[in-house]
C-alpha cells in the first residue's frame, strides 16, 4: 500500500515539504505519531514544542537521519535523494566537538564537500563563498580563528553561515539561537528574514515563545503529535498553546 | 656515536629500527581520525580481537605462517568492529559498553585458543604468544616491504578521501544531509586502524597496540591548530618514538621493544600535555600567573592599596 506512494514520482509539488503519516519509535515509544504537515515554500516556519516533544527527532526524520517506522516525506514534490542539493541543514550546536583542530572558515567551507564531488579540493572560488558567508553572519574577522575559541552564539553563526553557502533554496535549521544572547538572536533571526524575503523556505527548531510571533510567519506546534500548523497569526492562540504545551504555560 | 654505529650496522637492528619508525607513522596518521572521532577504544578493541583470528589462522596453516595469520586477524577484526556497530544500532547500549564487551568477548575466544594451541604442544605454537606482547627481532626484511606496500596504500586512501573523512570526523549528520556515504566512509576509516593494527601485532602486540595508535594523535593535537597538520605531526611523532624505542631496546638486554616504544610515545604526550603552547598545563598556568600580575596594575584603582580588605596580587602599601 505505502508502495504505491512511493512509485509516485512528484508528490505535492507546491509544498517545499510534504509529510504525510510519519511515526518514529524509540523502542517501543513513539516519539512521532502519524505527523501530516505540509509547509508552503517562501515562508520562515518555526516548529515549536515542549521538551521532548519531537521536534529534532522531526528534522532528523525528513532528512534521512534516522529510520521512521512509517512515513512518507517530499521536497517540492521530489524525494530526498533528488533533493540534496536543495537542502541545507544546520545541526544542533552541542551535535559535534568543536574541539576539533580547525578553523571557522574551514568548517563553512565544509558546507561546500556535498557540490564539490569526489576527489576535488575547495579552491579560491570555494574559499570566497565560505568567507561572503561569514560576512552575512557578521563573522568575517573570525575566518582564521580556531573554532574551539568562539563562543557559542559565534559557533552557532558559523554553522548558519555553512547552511548559508550551499545557498539553496531550503534552509533547516535545529535550535539556532539556542544559548546565545539577545543581541545575537536578533542578528540571527534578522538574518533569516532577510534570507526568508529572498524567496527561501526556512524550517527553524525554535524554543523562545516570546518573539515567535515577531519574527516567524508559519508555525508547526508539535507534541509527539501536530497540534496545530498554519500560518502564524490564525494558530498562535492560547488554546493551541495549551494543547501543546499543557499547564506548564507560565514563562 | 661509535655504539650507535654499531648498533645500526647490525642488519637485525636496522630492520627493526625502520619497522618500528613505519609502524608508528602509519598509526599515528590513522590514530588521528580515531582520536578526533571520539573512538580511540576502538583500536583497542580491533587489537585485541584480532588474537582469536592469529589463532585460528595458526590453526588452518598448522605452522606459524604470516600470510595466513595475519589476514585471520583482519576477519575478527572487522567481525569485532560489525558486532559493535550492531550493538549500539540495534541495542540500547552506548559505544563504549558495546566496545568493552566486543573487546573481551573476542580476548577470551582467543585466549581460549592459544591455551589450546600450546596445550597441543606442537612446534612452533610457542611463537604465538608473542603476539600478545609482540616481538620486534622476528622481524624479516617481507614484513618491511609488506608495511612499506600497505602504508602506501592506505596513505593513498587517505589522500583521496581527506575532505570526506575530515567532515565525517567532525559532523557524521551533516555529512550525511550532504550526500556523502557516511556509513561506507566510517566503515573505512575503521577497517583502515584494522589494518594498521594487524600490522602493528608483531612489533607491539595486541595489548599494547592501541598506545600506538592514540598517543601520537593525543601529543599532536597539543601543538597544531588544523587537521592536516595535526596528522602529519602524528605521523612524525610515531616515527620518532618507533625507531626510538627499537633503539633504546637494542642497547639493553631483555628490553622488549613494543614496550620502550610505548614508554616513549607516552613520554610525548606527558611533555605535550604539560607544555604546549595555548593548550599546555604549564602553558595556561603562566599565562593566568602573569594575568593575575598585571591586571592589578591595570585596573585596580590608586586607593586600592589602602583597602580594609587585601585584594590578591596587590601589596598594600
Amino acid at each position: 500500500m505505502g508502495n504505491t506512494l512511493e512509485q509516485v514520482d512528484t508528490h505535492e509539488p507546491g509544498f517545499a515539504l510534504h509529510v504525510e503519516d510519519l511515526t518514529v519509535t524509540y523502542g517501543a515509544t513513539p516519539v512521532l505519531w502519524d505527523i501530516d504537515m505540509d509547509i508552503p515554500p517562501g515562508v520562515m516556519a518555526a516548529v515549536i514544542g515542549p521538551n521532548g516533544a519531537g521536534k529534532s527527532t522531526l528534522l532528523k526524520a525528513v532528512l534521512g537521519l534516522l529510520k521512521p517506522v512509517a512515513g512518507h516525506i517530499r521536497f517540492l514534490g521530489r524525494p530526498l535523494s533528488e533533493m540534496r542539493q536543495a537542502i541545507a541543514y544546520s545541526p544542533q550546536r552541542q551535535s559535534v566537538d568543536w574541539d576539533f583542530p580547525t578553523t571557522a572558515g574551514d568548517v563553512v567551507e565544509m558546507g561546500l564537500y556535498g557540490e564539490l564531488g569526489w576527489f576535488k579540493r575547495p579552491n579560491r572560488e570555494h574559499r570566497a563563498r565560505a568567507l561572503a558567508a561569514l560576512q552575512e553572519v557578521g563573522m568575517e574577522a573570525f575566518a582564521e580563528r580556531q573554532i574551539s575559541e568562539l563562543s557559542g552564539g559565534q559557533q552557532q553563526r558559523v554553522f548558519i553561515a555553512r547552511a548559508l553557502v550551499q545557498n539553496t533554496p531550503i534552509i533547516i535549521l535545529d535550535e539556532p539561537t539556542a544559548g546565545v544572547d539577545v543581541t545575537t538572536e536578533n542578528i540571527i533571526l534578522e538574518l533569516m528574514k532577510r534570507l526568508r524575503d529572498r524567496g527561501k523556505t526556512l524550517i527553524v527548531v525554535h524554543h523562545d515563545l516570546t518573539n515567535v510571533q515577531a519574527h516567524f510567519d508559519w508555525l508547526v506546534m508539535l507534541n509527539v503529535q501536530v497540534v496545530a500548523q498554519g500560518p502564524l497569526n490564525e494558530i498562535f492562540t492560547e488554546e493551541n498553546l495549551r494543547a501543546t504545551y499543557g499547564r506548564r504555560l507560565s514563562p | 656515536m661509535s655504539f650507535l654505529q654499531d648498533l645500526l650496522g647490525s642488519q637485525i637492528v636496522q630492520l627493526v629500527v625502520l619497522g618500528a619508525a613505519l609502524l608508528g607513522a602509519m598509526s599515528g596518521i590513522l590514530g588521528s581520525f580515531a582520536v578526533l572521532r571520539q573512538q580511540s577504544l576502538l583500536g583497542d578493541t580491533l587489537s585485541h580481537a584480532a588474537l582469536p583470528g592469529v589463532c585460528i589462522g595458526y590453526l588452518i596453516a598448522g605452522e606459524r605462517q604470516l600470510s595466513l595469520l595475519l589476514p585471520g586477524a583482519l576477519v575478527t577484526g572487522t567481525l569485532a568492529a560489525l558486532s559493535v556497530m550492531l550493538i549500539t544500532k540495534r541495542t540500547r547500549l552506548k559505544t563504549d559498553a558495546a566496545l568493552g564487551i566486543a573487546l573481551s568477548v573476542f580476548f577470551a575466544i582467543g585466549t581460549v585458543l592459544l591455551t589450546l594451541i600450546q596445550a597441543q604442544g606442537s612446534v612452533g605454537s610457542a611463537g604465538l604468544s608473542s603476539f600478545l606482547f609482540g616481538q620486534a627481532a622476528a622481524i624479516t626484511k617481507g614484513d618491511i616491504s609488506l608495511m612499506i606496500g600497505t602504508g602506501t596504500l592506505l596513505l593513498g586512501v587517505v589522500l583521496l578521501f581527506w575532505k570526506e573523512f575530515k567532515l565525517v570526523s567532525f559532523d557524521p549528520a551533516s555529512a550525511q544531509v550532504l550526500g556523502l556515504p557516511v556509513l561506507a566512509l566510517e566503515g573505512a576509516l575503521t577497517l583502515i586502524v584494522a589494518i594498521a593494527v594487524v600490522l602493528g601485532l608483531q612489533l607491539v602486540g595486541v595489548i599494547l597496540m592501541v598506545a600506538l595508535l592514540i598517543a601520537p594523535a593525543a601529543a599532536a593535537r597539543q601543538w597544531t591548530r588544523s587537521l592536516s597538520s595535526m596528522v602529519m605531526l602524528a605521523g612524525l611523532l610515531g616515527a620518532v618514538a618507533g625507531a626510538g624505542g627499537a633503539l633504546v631496546s637494542a642497547t639493553g638486554r631483555g628490553l622488549a621493544t613494543g614496550p620502550v616504544v610505548v614508554l616513549i610515545i607516552t613520554g610525548i604526550v606527558l611533555i605535550s600535555l604539560l607544555i604546549a603552547p595555548q593548550r599546555g598545563i604549564l602553558w595556561q598556568a603562566r599565562a593566568r600567573r602573569r594575568l593575575t600580575k598585571r591586571l592589578p596594575a591595570v585596573t585596580v584603582p590608586h586607593d586600592a592599596k589602602r583597602r580594609k580588605f587585601p585584594i590578591r596580587g596587590v601589596k598594600r602599601g
